[in-house]
């Protein structure tokens, strides 16, 4: 049961993949000559035809991915954390509008500074230590070839975000197309030599492989069940969230802009602006490992090794006063951890309230005395977007 | 919309004619608001229109069918500060612009963790594993062997008109109520996929698992899944949109929305809940005294009226006017719908239309003669188990301004005397 499987007739069939014509050529910073598919071009058949100088943007593309949650690119990409990188190696460094660069960025702008692959490779390498002062919390790409091939994915973005490596929309497959693939096919077999599985009532599907359950059954519980074995220390937590979270989350767990605040927030649950931080409002730990570990970093889920997430997991438990430095968090000491605010987590008590399951019928005539008039407009805050104001309202979600 | 003047704008410049300066506003406004006597002859009756004349598109100039240009006013809207990122943010249905019970998949409000997966249905596995017989693996090709229904049911996210907690705030009926959508959903009963795998006797949780880079989990009790839980694979007849999950989502009728696991990829089944992070960080109702409410399912019972709104007022002038809207509940059928213009003071039941089904949003309406003086319009909902859309007063006094989930209290929209709506608080 391996491998592609046949859709039955009523299902949307999968894509085939047709090439694209019109090749030409892309100087880029680095001197190469990239090859840039203008019309139907696809990763795919560009990777077979052209060989590993495309290679190097699609490698590249995968490494940007470790930039994406602050950095956008592609039609319409907005500045986010970051600004958008759209054309950054010809649109002239620190000219896009609309992004508020720091102050040791424009300095050196006025200095001179431009990007081309020499520049922004050395940039790329360590940030905060060429450029000391950037808004860009991030510790570097150490390895040349990244840096290369994120340099040469950037290259092939144009300033209006059109790109070989981000176009990688199939055209839908011509008729012909799929006539020639159903007749190329291997012979079907006979309905009746198709094997029926044992199991169940209906007998569909396979049994699940234990490699297969592995890799995908990766939840933890409060009790511990689930957690991996291994590790992580503080120290080391700390060195991967300034190199990986502190970009969105804050060197301090703060929170940059909208992005979730970890780290502080206590006795404030009662306030008017309530900050629910993992220390101040999660009941478990087992939740900080378990997300951390499905979700985390934004933009490149499933990158940290089981240890990364102890150590991750541990540092969380420092910035928020619940572990000294020293600390290391293991498989074993882990269910053993209480988080502080556990006991005030309640059962739903809707049904207790008087509009429940009503017995009395609500009031038609009278029902309040005198005229109704305005406590409040929405038109004073002006938040609704197309109004004027570009502020933001009272609540964020995330 | 397209950049060239319309066929109705040309003939509108063409003839002068004015709609009291309304020429040049939005679509909708251009389109004529009222049957008033006009001067002379209409223009639009009296001359040749160039669509009288001159053909259109032929067939297959649109191979997948899309609205007509004259409504590209009405698509899903965000609202930019609401979240940090795209990828990780929420859009919102034109509920306005709508009419009857089913949401078009087009315009079925977005909320995604992690932006929106492209999986190819050759490439997708669902797993069942944990306390079963048998851990399994299907295909699509498999799920499309089980025996199929068909069910219509609301979807709201927990957080629509969350940002009403602590007063009005925004607009427009789209961004105060717009997490929700109807669709008519076929798909697989849950309760037959886990009959393959064999359900244990201490199975009583289930954790459904989404194959996108949130990897979306909650925990859901067995009795749901036994009771109408679906995997389901059409929309409204059509594949499952992208954004909606395409190709396989849960469908959980009558609860928050982000248990409606998307791209699922996998069902575990469990002795115990495992309080991930969108039922304990999130999803969780933080109470005025500190205390939070979690694992509140249901969605409780609401209503909304959608036309007159703000982004849609009243053009006409006094005189016959219709009030539309919408009310759902996620314990079962609404019961009765009632309106006041009068900012609660007095009702009038309104007039429920089309079909009534279980944990599916219902269309009312209310018709009344306009005196053109100030309103203050509302609706309350009454479900089938009795329970009575509270006002937001009631339940600030009752839970606080801190909740963000579950708000379902009775709105409130001032129509102005020139007909112009806005989203107030009334005492």
């Amino acid at each position: 049961m391996s491998g592609r499987v046949r859709l039955p007739g009523w299902w949307p069939s999968s894509h085939s993949v047709q090439g694209g014509t019109g090749v030409t050529g892309l100087r880029t910073a680095r001197g190469r000559t990239l090859f840039r598919w203008q019309a139907s071009g696809l990763i795919g058949v560009l990777s077979a035809v052209a060989g590993p100088l495309l290679a190097d943007v699609a490698a590249g593309k995968a490494v940007f991915a470790q930039c994406a949650g602050c950095h956008a690119v592609g039609a319409g990409a907005a500045h986010r954390l970051g600004p958008q990188l759209n054309g950054v190696l010809v649109r002239g460094a620190g000219t896009i509008e609309g992004y508020d660069f720091s102050k040791a960025f424009v300095d050196k702008v006025e200095a001179g500074l431009d990007w081309d692959e020499v520049t922004l490779d050395a940039y790329l390498q360590a940030p905060m230590i060429t450029i000391p002062g950037t808004k860009m919390a991030y510790p570097g790409l150490k390895a040349a070839d990244e840096r290369a091939n994120v340099i040469a994915y950037l290259a092939s973005i144009d300033p209006d975000g059109s790109s070989v490596a981000v176009v990688a929309i199939a055209p839908a497959a011509s008729p012909a197309d799929t006539e020639q693939t159903s007749a190329s096919d291997e012979p079907r077999p006979l309905a009746k030599d198709v094997p029926v599985p044992d199991h169940g009532v209906l007998h569909l599907g396979r049994p699940a492989l234990e490699e297969e359950v592995a890799a995908w059954d990766i939840d933890v519980r409060p009790d511990g069940t689930g957690l991996p074995s291994g590790s992580g220390s503080v120290v080391t937590g700390g060195e991967l969230y300034d190199a990986q979270c502190a970009s969105c989350h804050g060197v301090f767990g703060e929170g940059e802009g909208r992005w979730p605040m970890l780290a502080g927030g206590f006795d404030t649950l009662t306030d008017d602006r309530p900050e629910k931080t993992i220390g101040s409002y999660w009941p478990y730990l087992s939740t900080v490992y378990d997300y951390v570990r499905r979700a985390m970093p934004f933009g490149n889920s499933r990158s940290l090794s089981d240890d990364d997430v102890y150590a991750l997991t541990a540092y969380l438990l420092y910035m928020n006063d619940l572990a000294d430095e020293e600390f290391t968090l293991t498989a074993e000491n882990f269910a053993g951890i209480e988080m502080p605010n556990v006991a005030s987590f309640i059962a739903d008590t809707r049904s207790e309230e008087a509009w429940f399951e009503s017995v009395d019928e609500p009031c038609m005539r009278d029902c309040a005395e005198g005229d109704a008039t305005v406590a409040m407009r929405a038109r004073v805050l002006d938040v609704t977007p197309d109004a004027e104001s570009d502020q933001g309202g009272s609540e964020g979600l995330d | 919309m397209k950049k060239s003047l319309s066929p109705v704008r040309r003939s509108l410049l063409k003839s002068g004619l004015k709609l009291g300066g309304l020429v040049g506003a939005s679509a909708v406004a251009a389109r004529g608001v009222h049957a008033a006597t006009p001067a002379g002859p209409d223009p639009l009756i009296t001359e040749i229109q160039d669509w009288n004349r001159y053909m259109g598109d032929g067939v297959d100039a649109n191979p997948y069918g899309k609205p007509s240009e004259f409504e590209a006013d009405v698509v899903r809207r965000d609202v930019s500060w609401l979240t940090a990122d795209a990828k990780s943010s929420v859009n919102f249905t034109p509920l306005h612009a709508l009419d009857g019970i089913i949401t078009p998949n087009g315009l079925c409000f977005e909320r995604h963790h992690g932006g929106v997966a492209r999986i190819d249905p050759a490439d997708h596995r669902l797993m069942i594993n944990g306390l079963v017989d048998t851990p399994l693996v299907f295909t699509m090709a498999d799920l499309a062997r089980f025996p199929r229904e068909n069910h219509t049911y609301f979807l709201e996210c927990a957080a629509n008109s969350g940002m009403e907690w602590r007063g009005a705030q925004l607009n427009g009926c789209q961004f105060t109520h717009g997490m929700v959508h109807n669709v008519m959903y076929t798909g697989v009963p849950l309760k037959h996929i886990l009959a393959e795998a064999g359900v244990r006797a201490s199975g009583k949780w289930l954790l459904p698992e989404g194959a996108d880079p949130a990897h979306m989990t909650r925990s859901i009790p067995m009795a749901k899944a036994m009771d109408d839980c679906l995997v389901a694979f059409r929309m409204n007849g059509e594949a499952l949109r992208p954004e909606q999950g395409y190709p396989l989502r849960l469908v959980v009728p009558g609860w928050e929305g982000n248990m409606w696991v998307k791209w699922l990829r996998r069902i575990e089944i469990g002795d115990l809940p495992w309080h991930q992070r969108e039922e304990t960080s999130k999803y969780t109702d933080l109470l005025a005294d500190g205390r939070a409410r979690r694992f509140t399912w249901e969605m409780d019972v609401k209503s909304v009226i959608t036309n007159p709104s703000p982004q849609a007022p009243i053009m006409h002038g006094r005189g016959r006017t219709v009030v539309t809207g919408l009310a759902w509940s996620g314990f079962g059928t609404v019961k009765r719908v009632d309106v006041s213009i009068d900012g609660g003071r007095n009702w009038t039941t309104a007039r429920l239309d089309g079909p009534s089904f279980s944990k599916s949003v219902h269309r009312f309406y209310h018709d009344f003669d306009w005196d053109g003086r100030e309103l203050f319009l509302q609706s309350r909902a009454i479900d089938e188990r009795g329970n009575v859309q509270p006002t937001k007063d009631a339940l600030r006094a009752r839970r606080g301004e801190n909740s963000i989930y579950h708000n379902n209290g009775i709105q409130t929209w001032q129509v102005r005397a020139d007909g112009a709506v806005e989203n107030v608080e009334i005492s």
